[in-house]
């Protein structure tokens, strides 16, 4: 099952109940934002909500939590709504095995695209007109694209398309034809800035909002410089990925998205961009930062603008995008050198508290596969707090994490604080940029020589069935 | 118009509600980029309502961190 555009995946959304569409008028603030906020908060069936009846925007759609939920996103991969995070994850995992590089992937393009039926530029270019904009947290400095999905290529291999990179990275609306966007230098589409530097040249850039919903994953995935997120969505998704050429530079976008944003950035003129509130809780800080000069807009008809669900401190639906393919990634990274590994929740945070579960081949080897996380690319600055459990214990039943830490950890063996180790600009636990440190909590069971007092454990015990689910029919059955 | 952030008067009505209702316009200052529509909440509009960490008029913006893009890979020689 694949949604080759957003509108697809909004019709499977509706036709599963995962879909609200909301036809009463909304005030823009503070009850729209209060309406997202509350979506993710309905839980494991949370659902998007999609109304034209945005305060000012009467007319022009808007949808938020679109991958609000682990139900949506099983709809995404085309499983049952009611699939546990862990099988969704575990179904992932095993998609990333099947299609390794990707290289077989099928792109196509295609002439007069979807996304270039109506063109907007010059004097009739307004973002904050064209595009329903509300504010995603009550200090950000504006109206920001919290789901963006932008392309660039780079310079010095304009030609090759894994050169081209699909990102997500926050852009501040500036202008009625400016877009602050902030990207990081250590990511591709800061290469790609810094190659347009030396060579003295503006880089292109399209933004593309309201993309199918496997884009929007890869977008946010740390796939190699060298490889295409849109080779990736086509292959996880078995489908051959409609592209388009915009139609102001070699640029590739998606030939269904909603809107394209074609524009350039001069990397070495800055403007003053933020604060934004991030994942972690709190607010970046205001810098100067990239500005991309919008030339022109191209949009399908009657647009669907695909924003963000706001949801409370932990519950966002960019939790969901980022969870599935962090927990993927590490999974395979562990699991290429650790046979014993048997699953990862890096759902927290994109992974910053990780607990993986393993069978231990020896002694200490708990601490071993912490450290093995904590030198993975990802795990070198985000993963801070690790907690590793018995090869029994779920790691997505925090019911079950809580248990084993309850139980098995000995404060003095088991908890091992790492110092002045990479950090993140982002995170208001490391004291000082850029250095953090790294918490190991080993929750497993001690193995011979090492020891607990002499006690006898209950050790997992053989089930003859898993009886669940035909106690759960029985419920339901006497509820009728 | 004055900004409600930096208090410098580089602001200026940038938008207005898109379906002619007169719902809201939206302001934007040109020097610290901050935007807002007149309908939202008092502790975005009103200046003596905004929390003091939010105000970027004893801030130096020439001083702000400035995001630098350096190339890692080398510039081909056929370039």
């Amino acid at each position: 099952m694949s949604y080759k555009d957003l509108r697809s995946f909004l019709q499977k959304l509706d036709e599963e109940g995962q879909l609200i569409k909301y036809d009463k008028p909304i005030k823009i603030s503070p009850d729209f934002p209060d309406v997202s906020r509350s979506l993710p908060r309905l839980g494991q069936f949370a659902p998007a909500l999609i109304t034209d009846q945005l305060e000012g925007y009467t007319g022009q759609r808007i949808v938020v939590g679109v991958h609000n939920s682990p139900a949506n996103c099983a709809l995404m991969l085309g499983l049952p709504k009611d699939t546990s995070l862990n099988k969704l994850i575990a179904h992932v995992s095993g998609l990333w095995e099947k299609i390794g590089d990707a290289s077989e992937a099928k792109l196509k393009w295609i002439e007069n695209p979807p996304c270039q039926e109506v063109i907007v530029e010059g004097d009739d270019l307004n973002l904050w007109e064209l595009i329903p904009l509300h504010r995603i947290y009550p200090a950000d400095g504006g109206f920001y694209l919290p789901k963006a999905c932008i392309v660039t290529k780079s310079p010095y291999a304009p030609d090759d398309i894994n050169s081209e990179n699909v990102g997500t990275y926050r852009c501040q609306i500036q202008g009625p034809r400016a877009i602050g966007i902030h990207i990081s230098p250590v990511h591709d589409g800061g290469e790609h800035l810094g190659q347009a530097a030396v060579l003295g040249k503006p880089l292109p850039v399209a933004i593309c909002l309201g993309c199918d919903p496997l884009l929007e994953l890869f977008s946010s995935t740390a796939l190699k410089a060298n490889e295409s997120e849109f080779k990736f969505a086509a292959a996880m998704g078995d489908m051959e990925y409609e592209l388009a050429k915009t139609t102001l530079y070699d640029l590739d976008v998606p030939a269904n998205a909603e809107f394209v944003i074609e524009g350039e950035i001069y990397p070495n003129e800055k403007f003053v961009e933020g604060p934004f509130g991030e994942f972690t809780g709190s607010y970046s800080g205001v810098n100067q930062a990239a500005r991309m000069v919008v030339k022109r807009v191209t949009h399908r008809v009657n647009p669907i603008y695909d924003s963000m669900c706001l949801g409370g401190i932990s519950e966002k639906e960019s939790e969901n995008i980022l969870a599935l393919n962090t927990c993927s990634a590490l999974y395979r990274q562990l699991k290429n050198d650790m046979p014993e590994i048997k699953a990862v929740n890096a759902t927290y945070q994109h992974g910053m508290t990780t607990i993986i579960s393993a069978k231990m081949r020896c002694p200490g080897y708990a601490k071993t596969i912490a450290m093995r996380l904590a030198s993975t690319p990802h795990g070198t600055d985000y993963c801070r707090n690790i907690i590793i459990v018995d090869e029994e214990v779920d790691p997505f039943n925090l019911n079950e994490v809580m248990w084993a830490m309850s139980t098995r950890v000995r404060g003095s063996e088991d908890i091992i604080v790492i110092p002045g180790v990479p950090g993140l600009p982002l995170l208001p636990a490391d004291t000082k940029v850029l250095i953090g440190r790294k918490l190991i909590i080993d929750a497993t069971t001690p193995i011979a020589p090492d020891e607990f007092r002499p006690t006898r454990l209950i050790r997992p015990y053989k089930v003859s069935k898993d009886w669940r689910d035909d106690l759960r029919k029985l419920q339901r059955e006497m509820q009728k | 118009m004055q900004c409600v952030r930096c208090l410098r008067d580089t602001a200026e009505v940038v938008a207005k509600a898109p379906d002619k209702s007169n719902a809201w316009e939206i302001y934007c200052c040109s020097v610290c980029n901050y935007s807002w529509r007149n309908n939202e909440v008092d502790e975005i509009t009103k200046i003596d309502q905004r929390e003091e960490w939010r105000q970027l008029d004893k801030t130096d913006l020439s001083s702000l961190r400035e995001v630098i893009y350096r190339a890692r890979q080398p510039k081909p020689e056929n370039l």
